[in-house]
């Protein structure tokens, strides 16, 4: 381990390394309180794949290559023996087409990366690494850092949350139904919190928010009327196409 | 492992990491304008709330008082209290709702 007060006069390298590791470290931290609300779903969702049918080292070869804990939990829905490979491709793509909205969103931020470092980075954007990554973006640029986005700090944390869930996944899927309704602790809660944090985190006040609220609204209206994972789709297309028509007017 | 399940896993993975890739490939080179920088403002937080949205839609009292206590909680503490007073509310709850007799 290096500290960062041992030599004087610190050669550019070294210093690049040190800063590397910390901000690395500093990933890993902000990770742990995601992992809570990871490893309970992990678990669940490798244990209920074992029902439908899959062998136990495909459970984590889905997650890990996958790696989209909405998508698996629909795809393991619908699967059966053989699965519907059409059925299953177009609801991980129908839950998973946020991720566009998403990659966009931090598109303005990654332009100081050769793609060769932007593409594998992107491979391990989850909701909560990808939320967690820019809010530290958003910190880091006002407090003048250069450059905004710090790729170590979401390497730290998108691999950590990575590992936690293809080996709690595959944990699941070898436990299987040892494990007893995971809901009744309630720690499906974790991910509402870690959600809420994140937004309180963005807000700016009501009048940027109101696209938040037809979000919302069109979320939930279509989660009750159409059966399926619809609803995040079209609830994040509605509060994005609000925010685009309320630029367009004079403010 | 049989071949439809490895073709199935596969073709789930491109699927999924065209739309991780997808959004930035897109605007990687672009000026952005007024317009799509609000865009790009707004989505985060629409994309955020819709993917709790079914939380809102519960109609289990124990879920609903959990998740107000979760969201006050959001507003002034950090993530891991929060999501500690989270999951011990919602977990709490419900074992009362359970032992009184409710859903």
């Amino acid at each position: 381990m290096q500290t960062c007060d041992i030599a004087a006069p610190h050669t550019p390298a070294i210093a690049t390394k040190t800063h590397t590791a910390s901000e690395f470290q500093r990933g890993v931290v902000a990770s742990i309180p995601v992992m809570v609300g990871f490893i309970p779903f992990a678990l669940v969702l490798g244990t209920n794949a074992m029902q439908k049918g899959f062998a136990t080292p495909e459970v984590p070869l889905m997650t890990g290559l996958n790696f989209g804990g909405g998508s698996e939990f629909a795809a393991v829905e619908l699967w059966g023996s053989p699965p519907v490979i059409l059925a299953i491709v177009a609801i991980t793509f129908l839950v998973n087409s946020r991720h566009l909205i998403m990659g966009a969103a931090l598109a303005p931020h990654l332009r100081h990366l050769p793609k060769w470092k932007a593409l594998p980075a992107l491979f391990l954007m989850c909701d909560e690494s990808w939320a967690i990554g820019l809010a530290d973006t958003q910190h880091r640029k006002s407090s003048g850092l250069f450059p905004a986005f710090s790729l170590p700090y979401y390497l730290g944390l998108s691999l950590c949350l990575y590992a936690t869930w293809v080996i709690f996944t595959a944990a699941g899927a070898f436990l299987g139904p040892r494990l007893g309704d995971i809901r009744s602790y309630g720690f499906d809660m974790a991910f509402p919190a870690v959600f809420l944090v994140l937004l309180r985190g963005m807000w700016k006040g009501l009048r940027p928010a109101l696209p938040w609220l037809v979000s919302l609204a069109v979320a939930i209206t279509t989660y009750r009327l159409i059966p399926g994972a619809w609803y995040l789709p079209a609830g994040a297309a509605a509060g994005v196409a609000f925010a685009c028509w309320n630029t367009k007017s004079p403010s | 492992m049989n071949s439809t399940t490895l073709i199935t896993i596969g073709a789930m993975a491109a699927v999924t990491y065209l739309t991780r890739v997808g959004g930035y490939l897109f605007l990687r080179n672009r000026e952005l304008g007024a317009r799509t920088k609000a865009v790009l403002e707004a989505a985060p937080g629409c994309v955020l709330i819709a993917v709790i949205a079914p939380e809102f839609a519960s109609g289990n009292p124990a879920d609903l008082i959990a998740l107000g206590v979760t969201l006050l909680a959001a507003t002034r503490l950090s993530l891991l209290p929060t999501v500690l007073i989270a999951v011990a509310t919602a977990g709490l709850l419900r074992h009362a709702a359970h032992f009184t007799g409710g859903s």
